[in-house]
């Protein structure tokens, strides 16, 4: 894998338009605080890789972005849509549904809803937050399900498809919103390892294609290939990040113990 | 000794014994029904705010420990005169069942739902559904189908509840048993019928549930279920059709 051409995204980190921008993030859950003040920005087009170890914050991080956890500080920012107690005047505030619809999500699990599907799948989320009619949703997710190669497997349940297909499905799901970004929270962690491959390959194209994307991962060869910039984050802080090349160049202590420990 | 049993009995009085079945499934369908709709409300005021969860919480800790009898009694005799409504003794017996069962209902919502696992919730969410829409199109149908056999089971508990509405003279299967006893004097045959009856029923209704479980399990299990989905199937796989001769026109 690491002998791919690199992804490169073309322009500096600054020349491009703030697409999320996180300030102050404070989390906490009861009296345990598990981010302690994070800023995060990303760029349009920009690749953005977070990792580090377990219980270090960056799921947690990553689900800030779409406001599946709330910050108890600070602030989100998705293109001008801003959200989080940390604001003063409340006017700024948009609901967490708008913020939503800029943002798609792909999860460790899959999350496909059982009860529908493949086809169905992308078009009942296109039906209800969209507002689509039934055969418009149901082009649409045909062609969302194209893009991912399983056209062909459109009136499977998710409990007929392999974790690789159903992390597909997951992955056209969530593109066939029109996201201006994609989340990816361990897109390849549950998955048999011939597998991961397959997913890996949808994200290389998306990434391809330009799209705007903040990945947590394992996958350290995925992420020096990939990875515009790139965060190492340890108990609830970003210790350190750095631009491409950033696996053999960080410096601080904490970062290179970890890197060793797992490449 | 054998001899003195009259077996026939059973036979000259089948029109009865069914009748009486027949009123016992008719009262405990219609409870079923207004059960799961009653419980499912409560079951609402249960995860709101309080205080309607309060009123949640008393009135299944208060209606799941009433017994039946009781309970009909309580509706007949008591709400009738309270409120100047001359129930008939089938409306006496669907609300006393209703009263009871919508308590279990809601105890059954709860933990269906509770069986969901967070990330279908969160995967609506993602995608940008409100939360009514998650719980309508996610999470609801998956809960209904865990609670199906459990609702199959509260069926068959009402059928044989509606037993003891004998007291307000309503004319099921053990009422309709206890009038033939008086005339001819034979419990050990009549009652023998009465109970082979319930249980025919309990096993009616218990094949009945499986087949709707099935029918809602993903993929279909099961001949009924497969000619169900076939249908979905068929339209998924023509929308694929339009979509690929759209494709190739453009």
């Amino acid at each position: 894998m690491s002998d791919a051409t690199p992804i490169e995204s073309h322009a500096s980190r600054h020349d491009r338009s703030v697409v999320v921008e996180l300030r102050g993030i404070r989390k906490s859950y009861g009296t345990k605080e598990v981010l302690h003040g994070v800023d995060l920005t990303v760029h349009a087009g920009e690749h953005v890789v977070i990792f580090g170890p377990s219980g270090s914050g960056k799921s947690t991080l990553l689900r800030t972005i779409n406001l599946l956890e709330e910050p108890s500080e600070g602030s989100v920012r998705v293109l001008g849509v801003e959200y989080g107690p940390g604001l003063g005047g409340k006017a700024k505030r948009g609901g967490p549904l708008q913020l939503r619809r800029h943002v798609g999500m792909v999860f460790q699990q899959f999350n496909l809803f059982p009860h529908l599907t493949a086809l169905d799948n992308i078009a009942r989320p296109l039906r209800s937050a969209k507002g689509l009619g039934r055969e418009k949703a149901e082009l649409a997710a045909a062609s969302a399900l194209q893009q991912v190669g399983l056209l062909n497997w459109a009136a499977h349940y998710p409990a007929e498809l392999s974790g690789g297909q159903a992390q597909r499905v997951a992955i056209a799901r969530a593109l066939s919103l029109d996201p201006k970004v994609m989340l990816f929270d361990e897109p390849t962690s549950a998955l048999d390892p011939e597998l991961v491959g397959e997913v890996l390959g949808v994200m290389r194209l998306l990434a391809e294609s330009g799209m705007t994307m903040v990945i947590v991962t394992h996958e350290l060869n995925f992420a020096r290939e990939i990875g515009d910039f790139n965060v190492f984050m340890d108990e609830g802080l970003i210790v350190e990040s750095g631009p491409r090349g950033f696996l053999d160049t960080c410096t601080n202590p904490r970062t290179k113990q970890f890197l060793a420990a797992v490449l | 000794m054998l001899a003195n049993y009259q077996w026939s009995l059973i036979w000259e009085h089948r029109v009865d014994f069914l009748n009486g079945l027949k009123v016992a499934l008719e009262v405990s369908f219609v409870a079923m029904i207004l059960s799961v709709v009653a419980g499912f409300l409560i079951k609402i005021a249960r995860i709101s705010k309080p205080p309607i969860s309060w009123l949640g919480v008393a009135y299944i800790n208060v209606f799941r420990g009433v017994p039946a009898l009781v309970s009909v009694i309580w509706v007949y005799f008591g709400w009738s005169l309270l409120l100047g409504i001359n129930f008939t003794v089938f409306q006496a017996a669907v609300i006393a069942l209703v009263a009871l069962y919508s308590a279990f209902i809601a105890e059954i919502y709860r933990s269906a739902l509770e069986a969901i696992p967070r990330g279908q919730r969160e995967a609506g969410l993602a995608v940008g559904m409100t939360r009514l829409n998650v719980f309508m199109r996610i999470t609801l149908p998956q809960a209904t189908k865990i609670a199906i056999p459990n609702i199959g089971s509260m069926y068959i508990g009402m059928v044989k509840d509606t037993s003891v509405f004998t007291i307000i003279g309503l004319l099921e299967l053990t009422r309709v048993t206890q009038n033939i006893n008086s005339v001819t004097f034979q419990p050990f045959v009549l009652y023998t019928a009465a109970a082979a009856l319930y249980v025919i029923a309990a096993f009616a209704i218990d094949f009945v549930f499986r087949a709707i479980e099935k029918t809602l399990t993903t993929p279909p299990k099961g001949r009924i279920a497969h000619a169900l989905h076939g249908r979905r199937r068929r339209r998924v796989e023509q929308v694929i059709r339009d979509f690929q001769t759209g494709a190739a026109r453009a």
